[in-house]
């Protein structure tokens, strides 16, 4: 008792600091609502109130989490995240006498990623690019198809190698039991926060969502009701939200079929890289368009990525227009900035530098930015490359950089 | 709390020293003992500050959950195999403790050998602020571990700093050269202006707020929004800068007196403030990676950061104990500085 006196300036003190209290709960997305209050022309508070009720009844909190198993029909996606290492990654940080870290996404990512993996953590406002936003379920260094998931091996390797040139630190010092739970951790954060947006698009555009809530048969509170069995299974409330879940889980268990097939290499010789060449400076793939004559990315551009388009250019606000863009700001939004295509000739991949992987990146582009993907026919269209033809841009890329191309593999042979 | 803020501690020596100063050569032969420890808990106590930043940047503060003990052991009794072979988060926060429990026990030494040696009564008063503020610090820690609370690793990391600045003093009031000043003195030609304690007072607080600014972002709460962060780098960044304009003119301005014991620490601190910079910087880049404004650097292209890498480590956590080197130096000019306008105050009556 007299110690717990003795205690109590250094409470006040660390009452005046602003208290260590564990956050919560996840923040709504105040963002999507605004968003999506400004393209339908309807107020979203009561939908946005009632989506982050019902997001946080199936999906728990930051201390915690939970994997709505019981909301899913499908028994992949159910398995799609492992319960313990959600715990693992979530809550307080600590570590025992085993040296099992706990708190893991509190520990390594909360900083720049955010409490929801929003993106919009303390640090992010000074990188760039801005750290990703989970929520909108897009990535950008994958393997898989432009709208694809990406598979957990990807996430492994991003975790494993970093993003150079970017803020996105390697983790490759983390055991594999680390990287997996924080895999588990932004799948769980990236389905939790797709959910998020979807909901609130839903109850306005399906459920009929306005100002007020629509009848009982469509009003997402019936989703809170712990005692409706029967009726609330069958509500188009109910209906709406387990198919939205249903199909965002099954996008991230089909995310191994979507992986971009590479085909046999060929040949990487000079001809090879004259070819590439035409090809990047050509018509149809139109790489110097954006990455400028032999890629120096001395072309004047002015784009966004997708996050930042989302609240601008998609509801006919300019980026650069501070007062239109100011209450997005408020509602959370980073400060627009600009993307740049990339200077080639310097050799420096985010998403990996080998052959399979950039050949891939061509063929996928990259989601969330302008760079597009390609269409691949097996004989070179007017419109599309052939499987050839991209391994030509692949050699004339290495050839940039003064990188050998071989992948890999073939090194290790 | 019985800390001698440094200001009140001349404003004491005005009163006593005089008196109590017995004639040359007397008073450094019977302080040597608490002159010596005061060193030794300089160099502990800066180690201590290295082993405490390794703990943050390691995030090893919760890798033993309890306190006094570790994992039910005494603090001194915890088996040295598990120590020392066991977890690396284990092996420094355990050894940040031990550390720290040595550097108390130098601390109840200084006030021992204050007492027998029969110090200056302000002294006498320094050393028993030195082991309250030591003891505090146990307990600061103790709390950061016991409740899992990031604010009080926070505020246990602003406190750190201040026991070593009073560690450093306590060692340059006890040593020889404080008493040799007084023949220096009387061929000084000019004494130090009256806004020279002002510009010297200056460094000390802003390092201090340097020190606090540094520890919101290195213990950052997730909730903190993205513009209080952006806002608390911006000042960090600026107050940096305007200290390190600060430290020339503060050495020009004490070497006018021409004592070495004054310049000599006003010249290392502007050589520690310009390393803290880059330091400073380093310790950006290694967490968040390579910032645009330094595009222009060639060699910044494709830089990746390492969670937790050795090198990366090491940076950020000289970057903490050099800040605490900054106060602690800023500190002992304050108080050279206002000995000097003590004495010559005395030679003049
Ligand atoms: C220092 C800031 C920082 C930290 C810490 C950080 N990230 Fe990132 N992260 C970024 C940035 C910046 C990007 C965007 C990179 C880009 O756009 O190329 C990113 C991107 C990602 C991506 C998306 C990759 C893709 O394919 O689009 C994932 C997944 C990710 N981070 C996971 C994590 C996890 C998990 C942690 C913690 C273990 C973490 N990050 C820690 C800054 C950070
Ligand atoms: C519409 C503009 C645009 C076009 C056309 C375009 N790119 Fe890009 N490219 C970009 C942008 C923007 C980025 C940077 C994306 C990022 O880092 O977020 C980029 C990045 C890249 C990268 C770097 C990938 C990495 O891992 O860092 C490569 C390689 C690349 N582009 C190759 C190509 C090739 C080859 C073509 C032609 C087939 C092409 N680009 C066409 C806009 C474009």
């Amino acid at each position: 008792m007299r110690r717990a006196r003795f205690l109590l300036p250094i409470f006040a003190l660390a009452a005046f600091c602003g208290c260590d209290v564990p956050v919560e709960q996840y923040p709504a997305n105040q963002l999507h609502a605004l968003v999506v209050a400004t393209s339908r022309h309807v107020p979203t508070e009561v939908a946005a109130q009632d989506s982050a009720a019902v997001v946080e009844a199936w999906f728990g909190t930051p201390i915690r989490p939970r994997w709505p198993v019981d909301q899913m029909s499908g028994a992949a996606a159910k398995q799609l995240v492992d319960p313990d290492h959600l715990m693992r990654a979530a809550g307080r940080v600590y570590s025992d006498q085993q040296n099992r870290h706990f708190g893991l996404f509190n520990e390594h990512c909360v900083t720049c990623h955010g409490v929801a993996g929003g993106g919009d953590g303390p640090a992010s406002l000074l990188q760039n690019p801005y750290p990703r936003d989970f929520r909108a379920g897009v990535f950008k260094w994958k393997s898989t198809h432009r709208s694809s998931k990406p598979t957990r091996h990807d996430l492994t390797t991003i975790l494993q190698h970093g993003v150079p040139g970017t803020g996105m630190p390697s983790f490759a010092s983390l055991s594999t039991e680390d990287l997996q739970a924080l895999v588990d951790y932004v799948i769980y954060l990236s389905v939790r926060g797709e959910f998020e947006r979807g909901l609130i698009s839903q109850a306005v555009d399906t459920l009929g969502y306005e100002i007020e809530r629509p009848d009982p048969e469509a009003s997402l509170t019936t989703l809170l009701d712990p005692t409706g069995d029967s009726p609330a299974e069958s509500s188009d409330a109910m209906q709406v939200a387990r198919q939205l879940l249903d199909q965002i889980c099954g996008e991230w268990v089909d995310a191994t079929a979507e992986v971009i097939e590479v085909p046999a290499e060929t040949p990487d010789d000079a001809e090879s890289v004259r070819r590439g060449r035409e090809l990047f400076h050509g018509q149809i793939a139109n790489c110097v368009g954006c990455h400028g004559p032999g890629g120096n990315a001395e072309v004047a551009t002015l784009d966004y990525d997708d996050w930042t388009k989302e609240f601008t250019t998609r509801l006919a606000i300019t980026p650069s227009d501070r007062e239109a863009v100011k209450p997005f700001r408020q509602a959370g939004a980073l400060r627009p900035r600009q993307i740049h295509p990339r200077k080639l000739s310097d050799g420096v991949y985010r998403g990996g530098g080998d052959g399979d992987t950039l050949y891939r990146r061509i063929v996928g582009g990259i989601a969330g930015t302008p760079m597009p993907s390609q269409i691949i026919a097996q004989q070179a269209t007017a419109t599309g490359l052939s499987q050839a033809q991209v391994w030509d841009l692949v050699h004339y890329l290495h050839s940039l950089s003064g990188v050998h191309s071989l992948s890999e593999d073939q090194v290790e042979q | 709390m019985n800390q001698t803020p440094p200001t009140e501690t001349s404003a004491d020596d005005l009163q006593t020293a005089g008196d109590a100063a017995p004639p040359s050569g007397g008073p450094a032969a019977d302080s040597r003992w608490l002159h010596r420890l005061s060193l030794l808990s300089v160099l502990l106590v800066w180690p201590l500050i290295w082993v405490g930043g390794l703990v943050t940047t390691y995030d090893a503060g919760m890798a033993v959950p309890d306190w006094p003990g570790t994992y039910g052991y005494n603090l001194f009794l915890y088996p040295l195999s598990t120590w020392l072979y066991g977890p690396f988060d284990l092996f420094i926060e355990h050894g940040h403790r031990l550390l720290g429990a040595v550097v108390g026990l130098v601390a109840i030494g200084m006030v021992v050998a204050a007492v027998v040696e029969r110090s200056r009564r302000w002294v006498r008063w320094l050393t028993v602020g030195i082991l309250l503020a030591v003891i505090s610090q146990g307990v600061l820690g103790g709390i950061r571990v016991l409740l899992g609370d990031r604010t009080f690793a926070m505020i246990h990391g602003c406190f750190g700093p201040l026991v070593f600045a009073l560690c450093c003093i306590a060692a340059v009031v006890t040593s020889r050269t404080w008493w040799q000043r007084r023949r220096a003195v009387s061929a000084t030609p000019k004494p130090l202006a009256n806004w020279v304690v002002v510009v010297a007072v200056l460094p000390v607080l802003l390092s201090y707020l340097q020190l606090v600014l540094g520890a919101q972002l290195r213990h950052v709460q997730p909730a903190t929004t993205p513009r209080t962060f952006t806002l608390i780098v911006a000042v960090h960044i600026v107050t940096a800068c305007v200290l390190w304009l600060l430290t020339p003119i503060l050495f020009v301005l004490v070497r006018r007196c021409g004592d070495l014991t004054l310049s000599r620490p006003a010249g290392w601190l502007i050589l520690f403030v310009g390393t803290q910079i880059l330091l400073g910087t380093g310790s950006w880049i290694v967490n968040y990676g390579w910032p645009s404004v330094l595009d222009f650097l060639p060699f910044g292209e494709g830089f990746l950061v390492r969670s937790k890498g050795f090198l990366d480590s090491i940076i950020v956590t000289a970057h903490v104990a050099v800040g605490s080197l900054i106060l602690a130096t800023s500190a002992v000019v304050l108080v050279q500085t206002l000995r000097q306008k003590y004495l010559v105050a005395h030679e003049s009556n």
